[in-house]
This record gives C-alpha cells, structure tokens and sequence, in this order.
C-alpha cells in the first residue's frame, strides 16, 4: 500500500489538504483531486475552504475536465465575492467554457456560451491583466461563428449547379452573413461569392428569369467592387461581369 | 377574550412547551414549529397559524393545536399538543392475485414506515375501484380498515387491511336504441368503440362496462349522425338496465332531428387558389348530404400531416400564416350555406436555416441534406421530408428530431428554421473468439458509420475515433488454423461535396487451407486463396423522382487454388476470375426511422453481367461439352480401367479449367417491400425477391459461382464461392437449394410487426410472418406456385454499439430432404444484421 493509498484511507482532514496541496504543486493534479474531493465537505464554512476550493477548482481545470472547472469557478466566484482570487477565477471559469468550444463545423452551442461567459467578464473587470487575452477569446471564438455561417453559405453555393439549382439559397444566406457580421474578414470572400452564386445562377437562367438575373447579377458586382476595388477576387469579378454585359446585350438591342 | 385577527395582542415569546402522544424530542418540535424563544408575535395572528401549517406540512402529526398556557407581563407561554400519525407496519390484500399486490403497494405508496392517514385511505379506496371500473368490474368494493398494533414499543403503528372485491366483470346483454329510423341499430352499435355487447366470435375488443368509454361512445352516436346529416340528433335518454344474469342491458334514446344538405359553399379571401381548385380538394357539391366531420377533414385532416386538404394545399406552398375557417351563414330550413373564410396572410420565405445537437456530426453532412433553404418558400411538406431524411442518415435519433419555428414574421413574411437533433452512436465493434470447425477462430469486427476519413491524421479528432464526415468505414479480420479473412470497405455519399453521389469501395482476401489427416493441422501446401476488390458510384435521380437511385459497380475476384482437391471443383490446381459489372436501379421512400419504418416502399432492380468472352474468344464450346460430356461417361464407368478414368477425370478438371478461366454469366435480381400501418404503431410489410442467374452460352454452362441459396436465417457467413444466402426462416439454412446452389429463385413474405420501445437507446418491436420461397435449377424447373412455406414469431432488438439482433421461431409447413414426417416444424434462427 503506498502512501497516497494511505492517505486516501485516512481521518485526518488537514494531512490531506497539506498532501493534496503538495500534490497540486508538483504537477499531480488528478491525485490533488482525489484528495481534495473527499474534505471538501469538511472544509465548509472554514476559513482554509477558500484556499481548498479555489485549488480544487484549478485542479480540474489542469485535467482538462473544462465542465466541472467552469462550474467550480463559477461557484468559487459567488462564494468568496471578497478573494483576492475572484478576478483570476472568474477568468478561469469563462475560459473552461472557451475550452468546451468546438471545431466550428459542428454544433456551436458552447461557442456562444463561452462569448457570452467572456464579455460578461471583460465588462466586469475591464482592467482587469486578462483583459487583452480575453478579448482575444471573444474574437477567436466569434471568428468561428463566422467561419461556420461562410461554410454553410459556400455549401449552398457548391452543391447548386449540380445538386439542388438553388442559387437563392447561397445568396441569402451570404446576405444573411454580411449583414450578421459587418465587421469579419471573410466579407470580402462573401461578397465575391455572392455575386459567383447570382452570375451562375443568371448565366444558366431559364429564358424568362434570365434578363432580371442578369442585372441583379450585375448589381451584386456592382456592390462588391465598390467595397473591395483592390480584391483578389477583382480579376475573375471583371472577367464575369464582362460575360453578363455580353448576354445582357442581347435584351438591349431587341427592346 | 376578544379574538380578532385584526387587532391582536403582540408578545414575546416565553417558553413552549409540547404535549400529547409523540415519541419525537420536545426540541426537535418546537424548533420545526419555528417559533423561537425571545420571538415577537402576535396572538391571534400569522405566526401562530404558520407554526400549525409547518407542522402539519410534515406529515407526521395529526391533531395540532397549540394553546396560549400563561401570560406574564406581555411574555406569552405556549403549549403544542399533537399526537404522532400511526406507522404503517404492515399491508394485507386480498381479493386480488398475488402477483398484483406488488403493484397496488407501489401504486399507492402503501409503503411500510408511511404515515397512514385519512387522506391515504382514502385515496388509495378511490382508486383501487377507479382502476377496477375502468377494466370492466364497475361493481368493485373496497373496504380499508387499519387495526392498531400494541407491543412494547410507544410509536403508534397500525395494521392496514384492504379488502377488494372486483365483483363479476359486468358484461353488456344487449344494446337497444330507440327513436333511430336513418342509422340502423347496427350501425350505431359500430359507432360504439369502447362498448360493445357479448358476441361469442369478438376476439380483439371484449364486452365490458366501463362509464368513461361510454360517455365517449354516446358522443360518437352523435357524431355518427351528424356525418350523416342529421346535425340535430341528440341523446334524449339512456339507462342502465341490470339484468338477471349479472349483465347488464343499455337503452338509448336518441332524437334524430331532421336530415340536412351542404347549400353554397363560396370561398371568400382566396386569391392564390381559384374556387375550382379548392372544390377539386374540398370535393362537397351543394346538395350533399350535411358532413360536419367531412367537411373539417377536407379543409384540415388533423390525424394526417400529409393529407390532401386546404389547410396542406396552402402551407406547402408558402402559406404558413394562412387560417381557413368554415363558417355556417345560413341554414334555411334543412339546407346550410358554408362560407369558408380564408386569410392567406403573406407567403412565408425561410429566413435562416440553422441545425443544433451535431455535437459529432460535421455540418456539411446535415446541411447538404435540408430541403428548406434559406430564401425558399416555405412548404410544410419539405420540412416533413427534411425530418424524414435525416432520421435516415443513422446518425441521429429519428424519433428526436424536431422541427423548431423561430421569430416568425407574417409582416415581412419571414421565419426562422431550426432543426433540433440528437446524435445517436453509429460505430459498432464486434470482438469475439471461439471455438469452431476445429480450432480457435478469433474475429474482429469494427464497423463506424459516421467516420471522418481526413481527421485520420489529425490527433485531437481521436475522441474516440475520427467521425462527423458521414462516411462508412468497415473492417473485418477473421482467423482460424485453416483459415483467414480480412476485408475492407468505405463509402463517401456525397464524392466530391457537390452532388450525391455515393462512392464505395471493397477489398477482401480469403485464405484457406486444407485439412492434413496426419498432423491434424492446416496444410499450408494446399490453399484456395480468394481476393476481390469492387468499386462503385451511387447517384440519386431527380427522375422519375427524387427517390431513385441509380448504382453502377465493378467487381473483380480471383480464386485462385493450389494442390486444393476437394469435390468442390473439378480441377484441384488453378485459377478463376470473375469481372463483374453491376448495374442497379432502386427506390427508397420508406419512413421514419430506418430500423422500424412506418410507411413507403423500398425497391430495386440489379442486373450483374461478365464480359461475353465465348463471342470472342475463339473457343468452341459445344465440342468442349461434347468431349466433357464423353469424358463423365468414361469417369463414371466402373468397367473401365482406373487410369483411364483418372485420365477422364483430369480431362474434366482441364476443360472446367478452360470454362470457368474467366466466369461468364449474367444476373439479375428483384427486390421489394412496402409498410403500411394498419393501425397506429402496427406495421404490416408484404415483400417479395426474385433472382435469376443464367449464361450467355449454353455449351459454356450456367457457373457454379454466384447461386442462390435459400433457407435459413440468410446470414452470409461462408460465402467462398460469391454465393447468394437467401433468408427463409422454418427451414435450416441454405436446404431449400441444391447441394451447389440454384440459378433461379423466388420468396414472398408477410410480416406484421410491433414496437415494444423506440427509444434510442434500445429499440425493440415484436414480429409475426409468413413466408415462401424456393429455389430451382432452370428456367425449365421454375414454378412460382411451388414454394416451401412457413410461419413464425420472432423479436429484434436495436442498440446502437450493437446492431440489430434477434431472435425467429419459424413452422416449416413442407417437407425437405431428410423429412420423416409431413412437414419440416419448428427452426430457431439467431439474425444478427438486418436481413428481413
């Protein structure tokens, strides 16, 4: 039987805390844990808690179990509204959240949890150390919420000339993004491919549709070369709005 | 005193004091009452009045009172009398089976340690005779009586005895209706659901009383007239008439009214529909015979989400804010003039299309699959099919998946879409060892069915394995002494991101060897190696409709054997390779949810064909069978010297070599199943298969390779020779076929099924069938009419980390080889897989 078994087994609360302590120091945090989980009902109400649970919180958050750290943060920070620890907790437990997030092709519901838990705290603590890193955060994370409406935009538009011939569907929804994001740096890409999704949709109308396309096509080039006049895109946007005036001749000469 | 709530007398709270018969603490009490020493209250007032509701909120006390004792000087004493509830100690029932008591116990908390009350005992009589009524014993009687138990311990405790007696189940003799001269007693005996009189043939609904179901069915005579026209019929009477022979007899009397007819039916608000086409749904001329239910059903079929009424015909087209209202506005003499008042409301576009809950789903495989997009207008019927479809992935839960209505906007005509999903598990791993066919076999399975096959290098996406892509990956590795197996298989249903098409591909090599008599070991000298590979593209079609699916797929194996003399072949050292292209068309619209489908049909056509080698190739084939023909006689001929039969028979095994080098060979096969619920939750599937093998060149021969074997639970498990298992349960597997399989075969088959559970994390339904199939030789032998039949039981049940697993207790109706009697019996068959 080794001593941490020992200790496991023992009555003594404060070996314990001072093992768990020690434990927490030298890197062994899913051992600290252990020890801490079974005197943190002892502790209640005592002054050391305050120590105790603020250790306890951080060593769940060492072991990358972000569910029960941001939960334990939390709780410190409502418990020990006066611990010199508050600030740091409260980023802690905001950042658990930040580290639930998931890779943005999937469901963000953790994202925007985590954008949420990380303004609240800039506005509480706007100079507080973590600020800057904090704002990173939110920027990280609401980039991803971008990333992931551009995704769902682009699919639309990759899976209609063969698939589902909804061009509409592209366009909505990269109208949809540019107005939900005014700030983001793919705006540019949405609004090329805005007018992609319009150009292909007008060059392959139907006869009776076509003329309107065409000139809603070359509206959408319109906007965009207003905005980005030095795009990557300005090339190819050129050479498709060339290709509209051509077929938009032909309803100039015949009315 | 004067004791008036208004103006009562503050004191300080002096001592309480506790009496009466309690075994509880004296402190325990008074600090439960709250009233604490030193406290300001007022008397009359709140505070007493709370101490009384704390106690008794604990429901551990009966008779609380609480009396002012003394005053002295604006210092009040107080004194808490109760009494303790008496315990439960023990519960008898009788009057019911044994193995009911358990239940009423539970029913009703009549746990030992419960505080008995009035309130229990009363409680619990009214609905032990509620629960007997409502199954037919409307005589019930329930007498509670509690007897107090005196021993040496102080608590209170009592002896409950529930005495229940059902009664005979009250039967009804006859109904009778007076004052109909319209319906027929007949026909409004059939109205009745849920009562119904002793009739010796009823099986599925007995006669019984139960008041609930008869208040009902007295609603449903109503309605049976109004469908009828009579809109006026009412119940003027009815009576319970109790027999001698404990039945009972019911009277009704009923007042007809006169019979009404539809007069103008005017359509008032519609401009996107015109009146003729909302009459082609409404289908009701004036002159009809007033059909209040009709009527409701035509404008908006509740029981139905796909019906063809107004309501539908509007909502699939974009009007999601659109109401009908049918409004009587006249009724002159019997003839009723409709209005039907429509608000079309503006048409509804999707705003924002969004899914939530893929927590392990990519969002490219969800979205790809949504028929409302963003910009579209809206239609009910493509968020149906959208919720349909999805289920169908297998990667989320069928029965969770909702469709969520957010931030509608009738003034912009604008809504939100969410569709709310639950992942479910779709990986399956199989680990097994055992042993079997003389020695240990040792297989390892795992098959995921969401994988991600470009997060396979990518460390963080191990949680546990690489998912989310959609795609199908497989891999099998089986081992014994004598054999090995591997295979591979994956599949990408939407190659390349920007249509459906379905990628797949296959890879599998089988290596066996021969048994050595000396050693008992595995002869590694002697081999039959199998390798296959097969790729194919799968695309949906848009026609005929969206359902179809065209599959296209080449195949290639060798078998190749070394020194392996067995009967299998006639040659023991040498090769066979079989190029394949396969060709299919099906349709799939079953619903919802893949493992238990409700509704639709599933189809499909393949036809699998080799290359016409014997066109080509040069060989004569009808003097090759004239010679192998030749060359079986003189094997055959015992008179014959042995090496000239040897040299018979290895002059077979070379022209076999020469007939089989490349297989040549067409196929075809038929598949189908419909479901159809009968009623709600039983689903009855009638399918049927057929599959025909045959050859380009009748000299060349129909090949050993790719036949079918039918009987049993179909499982493929041996498949060496690209053999074909076809399920057909109450006979054991693969004896409704020759020895070396058939080249034509039918079955048809009867299934009735019902869930017990659809829940996701097990799903489990109950089945009957009824089946028949064969298997012949030739077209010459074929007859669809000469089938082995049987019928049976059986259970399955789906949990996501295992598959499908089940149990079939099938009843061989015709004999087969090795019958003694008149028919085959009974067959246990264990599926694991979904084969039926």
């Amino acid at each position: 039987c080794s001593d941490y078994q020992k200790l496991l087994k023992s009555e003594s609360i404060a070996d314990k805390f001072k093992a768990g302590d020690s434990l927490y120091q030298a890197g062994k945090y899913d051992k600290a844990n252990k020890l801490f989980a079974q005197i943190v009902p002892n502790y209640k109400g005592k002054p050391q808690a305050e120590k105790l649970m603020y250790l306890y919180s951080s060593s769940f958050f060492k072991m990358k179990d972000y569910y029960v750290a941001g939960y334990q943060f939390e709780r410190f920070v409502s418990s020990y509204p006066k611990s010199e620890k508050k600030e740091e907790a409260a980023f802690l437990s905001a950042k658990s959240y930040y580290m639930l997030s998931p890779v943005y092709t999937k469901d963000q519901k953790e994202t925007r949890d985590a954008i949420e838990k990380m303004q609240e705290f800039i506005n509480i603590y706007p100079n507080s150390e973590y600020v800057s890193e904090a704002n990173k955060i939110v920027n990280e994370l609401d980039f991803k919420l971008q990333q992931k409406a551009f995704a769902i935009a682009k699919q639309y538009r990759d899976i209609a000339p063969q698939y589902s011939k909804d061009f509409n569907a592209a366009i909505k929804s990269f109208d949809n993004f540019i107005f939900e994001f005014p700030g983001s740096s793919l705006r540019e890409d949405a609004f090329f491919y805005k007018f992609d999704a319009a150009y292909q949709q007008a060059m392959n109308s139907v006869e009776y549709k076509k003329k309107a396309r065409l000139e809603q096509a070359k509206e959408y080039y319109d906007a965009f070369r207003k905005s980005y006049a030095t795009s990557k895109y300005v090339e190819d946007a050129d050479k498709m709005a060339s290709e509209l005036d051509e077929e938009l001749k032909v309803y100039s000469t015949k009315s | 005193q004067d004791l008036n709530y208004d103006n009562g007398k503050k004191y300080t709270l002096g001592s309480v004091s506790v009496l009466g018969n309690t075994s509880f603490n004296e402190q325990t009490i008074v600090a439960y009452s709250g009233l604490r020493k030193g406290k300001e209250i007022t008397v009359p007032g709140e505070d007493i009045s709370n101490a009384i509701k704390k106690l008794w909120n604990s429901k551990l006390f009966a008779d609380i009172e609480i009396y002012i004792a003394k005053v002295e000087n604006d210092v009040a004493h107080l004194q808490i009398r109760l009494s303790d509830l008496p315990i439960l100690t023990e519960v008898k029932i009788t009057g019911v089976k044994k193995g009911k008591v358990e239940g009423i116990i539970n029913e009703n908390k009549l746990k030992k340690g419960t505080k008995v009350t009035e309130n229990l005992i009363t409680t619990t009589k009214n609905f032990l005779v509620k629960k007997y009524k409502k199954t037919g014993f409307y005589n019930t009687k329930v007498n509670i009586n509690t007897i107090e138990v005196k021993d040496s311990l102080e608590k209170a405790r009592v002896k409950m005895v529930v005495a229940i007696d059902k009664g005979e189940k009250v039967k009804i003799k006859d109904i009778n209706f007076e004052g109909n001269t319209a319906l027929s007693d007949k026909m409004l005996r059939k109205a009745m659901k849920g009562t119904k009189k002793i009739k010796r043939i009823r099986l599925l609904k007995r006669s019984k009383f139960i008041d609930s179901a008869y208040q009902a069915d007295l609603t449903n005579i109503v309605t049976k007239f109004a469908e009828n026209g009579y809109r006026d019929a009412r119940i003027i009477s009815d009576s319970i008439v109790v027999n001698d022979d404990k039945t009972i007899s019911l009277n009704i009397k009923v007042e007809e009214g006169k019979p009404y007819t539809f007069g103008d039916i005017n359509f008032i608000g519609n401009s996107v529909y015109t009146d003729q086409q909302l009459n082609r749904m409404l289908r009701i001329k004036k002159g009809d015979t007033y059909n209040g239910v009709l009527l409701e059903k035509r404008i908006a079929d509740n029981s139905k989400p796909d019906a063809d009424d107004i309501t539908n015909l509007y909502q699939n087209s974009g009007y999601l804010f659109s109401s009908i209202n049918p409004v009587e506005v006249s009724a002159d003499g019997n003839v009723i003039d409709m209005e039907i008042r429509i608000t079309e409301g503006k048409a509804a576009h999707f705003n924002s299309v969004s899914v939530v809950g893929n927590d392990k789903t990519n969002d490219h495989v969800v979205y790809r699959e949504i028929r409302t997009r963003p910009g579209q207008l809206y239609s009910k019927a493509n968020v149906v099919r959208t919720v349909r479809e999805l289920g169908q992935l297998g990667f989320f839960d069928a029965q969770e998946i909702t469709p969520n209505f957010n931030n509608p906007n009738p003034n912009e005509g604008t809504i939100d879409m969410e569709y709310s999903v639950k992942e479910t598990g779709s990986s399956q791993i199989e680990l097994q060892g055992g042993y079997g066919g003389g020695g240990f076999i040792g297989t390892l399975g795992l098959s995921f069915n969401n994988f991600s096959i470009k997060d396979i290098f990518k460390k963080d996406a191990y949680k546990p394995i690489p998912m989310g892509d959609g795609q199908k990956l497989a891999l099998r590795l089986q081992a014994s002494r004598f054999y090995q197996t591997y295979s591979f298989s994956f599949s990408e249903p939407w190659l390349g991101g920007k249509r459906p098409v379905q990628f797949s591909t296959s890879i599998s090599h089988t290596k066996q060897f021969l048994y050595d008599y000396t050693t008992g070991n595995a002869d590694k000298s002697k081999s039959f190696n199998i390798t296959g590979i097969t790729l194919g593209l799968a695309k949906r079609l848009t026609v005929p409709d969206d359902y179809f699916t065209l599959s296209q797929a080449v195949s290639y194996q060798i078998y190749d054997l070394n020194n392996y003399n067995t009967g299998l072949f006639t040659f023991g050292d040498g090769s066979a390779k079989n190029l394949s292209y396969t060709v299919g068309l099906s349709r799939n619209n079953t619903r919802i949810d893949p493992i238990f489908p409700t509704g639709g049909s599933n189809f499909s056509i393949t036809a699998k064909a080799s290359i016409p080698y014997s066109l080509f190739d040069g060989v004569d084939y009808s003097d090759l069978k004239d010679e192998r023909d030749a060359a079986e006689v003189v094997r055959d001929d015992t008179t014959r010297s042995t090496e000239d039969r040897t040299a018979a028979q290895d002059r077979i095994g070379e022209i076999d070599q020469k007939r089989y080098k490349w297989l040549e060979f067409y196929k075809i096969n038929f598949k189908g199943d419909w479901y159809t619920e009968l009623t709600k939750n039983l689903v009855l599937k009638p399918s049927m298969e057929f599959g025909y093998l045959g050859a380009y060149n009748n000299d060349r021969g129909v090949i050993p390779f790719e036949r079918f074997f039918v009987g049993g639970d179909g499982l493929g498990s041996y498949s060496l020779d690209g053999r074909e298992a076809i399920a057909l349960r109450g006979y054991p597997n693969q004896s409704l076929s020759d020895q070396d399989g058939g080249s034509i075969y039918n079955k048809f088959s009867l299934e009735l099924r019902y869930p017990i559970t659809l829940k996701a994390s097990a799903k489990i339904y109950a089945l009957g069938f009824l089946e028949g199939g064969a298997s012949f030789n030739s077209f010459r032998d074929y007859n669809p009419f000469e089938i082995k039949r049987s019928a049976g039981l059986g259970v399955r049940i789906f949990m996501p980390a295992f598959g499908l697993l089940g149990i079939d207790f099938g009843h061989g109706f015709d004999t087969i080889q090795g019958d003694t009697g008149t028919k085959h019996g009974w067959e246990t068959h264990f599926i694991i897989g979904q084969q039926f």
